[in-house]
């Protein structure tokens, strides 16, 4: 039993949902998706919960993140209602309920907020730098003089421990959202959530659900773009002393190599997002939030300087490189304020945590089939 | 007719463009009747009804002399006019033919016996030429009509009916049971589709009917007999007093004291018992409700209290045909269906109407003082009930049938409330959305776009309307099975709660019983036939205009009303009323007057037994009025002297018929 609320709605909306109100409820929409099954019948079952003001069911729900908004159910909608674009507002909505700072339902629903979070985090940097950076040595390229990288990595660690800790209380707090329901926990064995953790990485890296959306182009391009992504992610607060070098090195040296394949993956999968929003392509892309235009743009200027440093540290400019070292840093800080943990960002946990606890549902309820067949048989 | 004493048959095997043909061999059968006595032509043809098959019957009656045809064809009820309109060309009596249904008969239900059905299509003719044999010419019964008619209901489908019946030159008697004209419609203000006001378009159509000259109206007046048939039927009709004159009524009006409930805006206000029901009503003068006032003493002005008195006056009225137009009732909910009459928040779409035309000043909807927020509709109430599921009313019947207007009426409401008052949460419980007509959909669509929530309940399981406890944000509280979302069980608070209720039949059981029109399984009245006639009734000269005979909106209500004025001015426009001759004729020499068949007859004024004097004594015998005649034939059955036949369907052509089927046919060794 659970009370409507006709406020939900207008909710979601400010989460970016268009066209709600044009749903019937015919399902055609779940009929079509490839990803949808009797589980998890979104998008159909996330527009009721919406139209009805199911607010606390929808919250316990990992059908948001199922989806990846292929948009063929907003071809196919008959009434124009845009079920992808609910599923994408539902996914913002999700992210702001897991947010316990309630800082993402700000940075969603307010542009004063996001571009206060854009100035917040170049302030920021721009404080730092001058308040800690090194001698300018302009006679030589010196980034290790300008900005010493004992010192970036000791920061890079401590922004690191900053995300991880926003990204995993919301993750937990997801987890406490899916697994408790009405005061009580109804979690499958955690033996079934260890021996399917590999699941958890396969998922991750491969995204193979994503691959069975129409049209496995953006699946790809998607790829590309976590891939170049992640390595740089690891390169950065991993091995920064490594990649941070005023060292000279041939073109092949895999420093060298790394990071451009990694900016240049970035850029291909962020272009092609970005392009594919400003011609409104595909029917994800008709409709653009804010932050759906921020992360891209920002990913495509971290990684654009990011090739600039290393342009201008080979081409020995030593004051273009240190300062597009601070804007590159500027840009980083911007992205992880406005659209990190508390924003689009944070779906890269999410998501395949979503398809983790899925995938752990279905073999623990397998598991339980099959103990009560055993059972009954012995009887 | 030329040398009746010599018969001589014309007799056509049709192939029915092989339906026949196919399976029967007609030209076996048409040379085996050939043989038969009287017969002077026998003929096959593909296609008899075409233009050509016609001219070749006419032209054997001109150069044959033929006097009498047997056609062996499809069903009477397709062709037999058809034919008999081919002898009226030749100049022959159309009651001189007789028609054998070879199709539905023989050929469609033996298509796996074709020697059979041919066998059987050789006795089927043969018996048919048995009895034309016997055949004499008869006339059609022709009556004189009156060339009024009477109107039953003063409601938009009467005033229409009369209007259209009107301009056709005939008289028109309107009656009306309330003390003014205008029915259910001047209860309603916009109306879908075109949001036009009821009563402004009301008016405008009252104003053509009272300005007619052709156009009696009765008031407070009711039909309290009929008896006659079509074309001359005479209906008595009792009018009650007005009660007031031009001169005292503003005087009385404002004297009144006592108090009723005002059925006008369904019992939400109160009105005096002498009143007018609205501004602008027709007729203009208020009117006693003569239902309500006791004879309480009215004071005018000081004066001596006058006691009001109600002198009901009959009159007889000649009409040729009669217009049932007397309406529906909006269904009335059960104590405690849906809350209703129990919980003060629960009211009917009705109601709500009229409570949003009172308050229309008001920014905000109210109800009972308290501010509406949250207001829910539950469609089909006192419709599409199941039985075994729903409780069958007191007459033991259930109201399964659908209302149709309801879900258009509720969707339509719900935009004049959104465009009112914006911030109101709408609700809408509904099993299906049944927005058939033009334009209607699109009120779906907007209360969808509107912010309307739809709720989807199955009729097996019906919302459940609560009062709220105490503390809670709503004094009601709907529970309801949401099969939109997984038949999950939803909890919907309220201020409001209106019943979309259905349309019922108006209690009319003595107009039904005098005018003996059938109804059917829904209470409602019956046409004869819902596809090929459906504003007639069994009875020959009523008519249906509207919802008295089922559920319609005031569009259709208007299509019936003049389809049915059609039907009546298509009727008596001539002034005479053609009517077939198969009724029942006393052989006045065989006839010693028994009375059984008086006794007998189900029809009013069909057959009597009269005294007569003859040679210097008095006889009794029994005298039929053909135009009450139904020609059933139970009289003929039951007649100890053998005096009465049904005319073209005598008891000797019967015999004839039965001696031909049994007996051989010769020839048939070549058939078989």
């Amino acid at each position: 039993m659970s009370r409507v609320d006709p406020t939900f709605l207008h909710e979601i909306k400010e989460y970016g949902a268009v066209g709600i109100e044009q749903c019937f409820n015919c399902g055609n929409c779940t009929a079509i998706c490839p990803l949808a099954s009797d589980d998890y019948p979104f998008p159909r079952n996330v527009i009721r919960r919406i139209q009805i003001g199911q607010r606390d069911v929808l919250r316990t729900q990992l059908d948001p993140w199922l989806c990846y908004y292929c948009g063929e159910c907003s071809a196919t909608c008959p009434k124009g209602a845009e079920p992808g674009e609910t599923m994408m507002a539902a996914r913002r909505w999700m992210t702001a309920r897991y947010d316990w700072t309630g800082l993402s339902h700000k940075l969603y629903t307010s542009t004063t907020w996001a571009i206060g979070a854009l100035i917040v985090g170049a302030l920021i940097v721009l404080g730092l730098a001058w308040l800690l950076h090194g001698p300018l040595v302009t006679d030589q390229v010196q980034l290790n003089t300008f900005a010493p990288v004992e010192m970036i990595h000791l920061g890079d660690l401590i922004l690191a421990g900053i995300l991880s800790f926003f990204l995993l209380s919301g993750l937990f707090r997801m987890f406490v959202f899916h697994f408790r329901e009405g005061g009580k926990w109804k979690l499958p064995p955690l033996s079934v959530f260890v021996t399917e953790a590999w699941q958890l990485v396969y998922h991750t890296l491969t995204q193979q659900r994503f691959s069975k959306c129409e049209g496995r182009r953006r699946w790809i391009s998607h790829l590309i773009l976590v891939f170049g992504y992640g390595s740089m992610f690891v390169l950065i607060v991993l091995f920064l002393t490594w990649f941070q070098t005023d060292n000279i090195y041939p073109i092949y040296h895999p420093q060298r190599w790394v990071g451009y394949l990694a900016a240049l993956a970035i850029i291909y999968g962020a272009s092609d997002a970005l392009l594919s929003r400003i011609q409104k392509k595909h029917e994800m892309h008709h409709y653009s939030q804010l932050s759906d235009w921020l992360f891209p743009i920002l990913l495509i200027l971290l990684a654009v300087s990011g090739l600039l440093i290393s342009a201008f540290r080979y081409m020995g400019l030593p004051l273009a490189t240190y300062y597009i070292y601070v804007a590159h840093l500027v840009v980083m800080m911007m992205l992880y304020i406005c659209i990190g943990p508390m924003g689009k960002w944070a779906h890269l946990l999410y998501r395949p945590f979503a398809v983790y606890f899925q995938v752990v549902k279905e073999k623990a309820r397998e598991q339980s089939n099959v103990t009560a067949g055993a059972l009954s048989s012995a009887d | 007719m030329p040398d009746n004493d010599k018969l001589k048959i014309a007799v056509y095997t049709c192939y029915c463009g092989g339906n026949i043909s196919d399976v029967v061999d007609c030209e076996k059968v048409a040379k085996a009747m050939g043989s038969q006595p009287d017969v002077v032509v026998s003929r096959t043809d593909m296609s008899l009804c075409s233009d050509a098959g016609q001219s070749q019957i006419e032209q054997d009656i001109r150069e044959l002399g033929v006097n009498r045809v047997v056609i062996g064809s499809c069903a009477p009820t397709l062709h037999e006019v058809t034919f008999r309109n081919a002898l009226i060309r030749a100049g022959l009596n159309p009651y001189l033919y007789q028609h054998v249904g070879l199709r539905e008969q023989d050929s469609w239900v033996h298509s796996n016996d074709h020697a059979g059905a041919t066998r059987k299509a050789m006795h089927l003719m043969k018996a048919g030429i048995a009895k034309a044999r016997l055949l004499h010419p008869l006339e059609p019964i022709r009556l004189q009509a009156e060339k009024q008619a009477l109107v039953i209901g003063g409601g938009v489908a009467g005033l229409r009916a009369a209007l259209d019946i009107a301009q056709q030159g005939l008289r028109v008697v309107l009656v009306e049971k309330s003390p003014f004209v205008g029915g259910r419609m001047a209860q309603l203000e916009a109306v879908f589709p075109t949001h036009e006001n009821a009563r402004d378009l009301l008016r405008g159509l009252i104003k053509k009917v009272v300005n007619h000259p052709g156009i009696k109206i009765y008031t407070q007046a009711e039909v309290m007999g009929v008896a006659g048939y079509v074309g001359n039927y005479c209906a008595q009709v009792i009018q009650h007093s007005r009660g007031v004159t031009e001169e005292n009524a503003e005087a009385l009006l404002s004297a009144c004291q006592q108090e009723v409930p005002d059925e006008f805006n369904y019992g939400l206000t109160r009105r005096k018992t002498i009143y007018r029901p609205y501004p602008g009503c027709y007729p203009p003068l208020p009117a006693v409700d003569w239902d309500n006032y006791q004879g309480e003493p009215i004071s005018l002005n000081g004066g001596e209290p006058i006691v009001l008195e109600d002198v009901p006056t009959s009159v007889d009225v000649n009409v040729g045909a009669i217009v049932v137009a007397t309406g529906f009732d909006p269904y009335e909910p059960r104590q405690g269906e849906y809350g209703y009459g129990e919980l003060k928040e629960v009211v009917t779409l009705p109601q709500l109407i009229r409570h949003l035309a009172l308050s229309k000043a008001n920014h905000a909807l109210e109800w009972n003082g308290h501010p509406v927020r949250d207001v829910a509709f539950i469609h089909c109430v006192g419709s599409r009930e199941i039985e075994g599921v729903d409780e069958p009313h007191e007459d033991g019947r259930i109201n399964n049938y659908c209302s149709r207007v309801c879900c258009t009426a509720t969707l339509h409401t719900t935009e004049e409330l959104r465009q009112h008052f914006p911030g109101l949460n709408i609700y809408d419980l509904y099993q299906d959305i049944r927005t058939y007509g033009r334009g209607h959909e699109d009120y779906y669509r907007d209360a969808l776009l509107g912010g309307v929530r739809f709720v989807r309940y199955h009729g097996e399981e019906h919302p459940q309307v609560t009062a709220a406890s105490a503390g809670d944000t709503h004094p009601v509280l709907i529970r309801v099975k949401d099969s939109l979302t997984y038949n999950e069980e939803l909890e919907i608070p309220v201020d409001l709660v209106v019943l979309a209720v259905g349309m019922q039949p108006r209690q009319i059981d003595k107009l039904v019983n005098m005018l003996k029109v059938s109804r059917g399984t829904d209470r409602f009245l019956l046409e004869v036939h819902p596809k090929l006639r459906p504003v007639e009734t069994a009875v020959n000269g009523v008519v249906l205009a509207g919802t008295a005979q089922g559920p319609m909106n005031i569009q259709e209500s208007l299509s019936a009303a003049s389809a049915a004025a059609a039907k009546v001015v298509a009727l008596l426009g001539r002034g005479r009323v053609e009517l077939q001759p198969f009724v029942a004729a006393v052989d006045a020499e065989k006839c010693n007057g028994t009375g059984a068949c008086v006794e007998i007859c189900e029809y009013e004024g069909a057959i009597a037994v009269q005294t007569f004097t003859e040679n210097g004594k008095e006889v009794k015998r029994a005298v039929v009025t053909p135009a009450n005649c139904s020609g059933c034939g139970a009289c003929v059955a039951v007649c100890p002297n053998h005096a009465i036949n049904v005319q073209g369907w005598t008891l000797s052509q019967y015999e004839a018929m039965v001696d031909a089927i049994a007996s051989d046919i010769p020839n048939m060794a070549e058939v078989a």
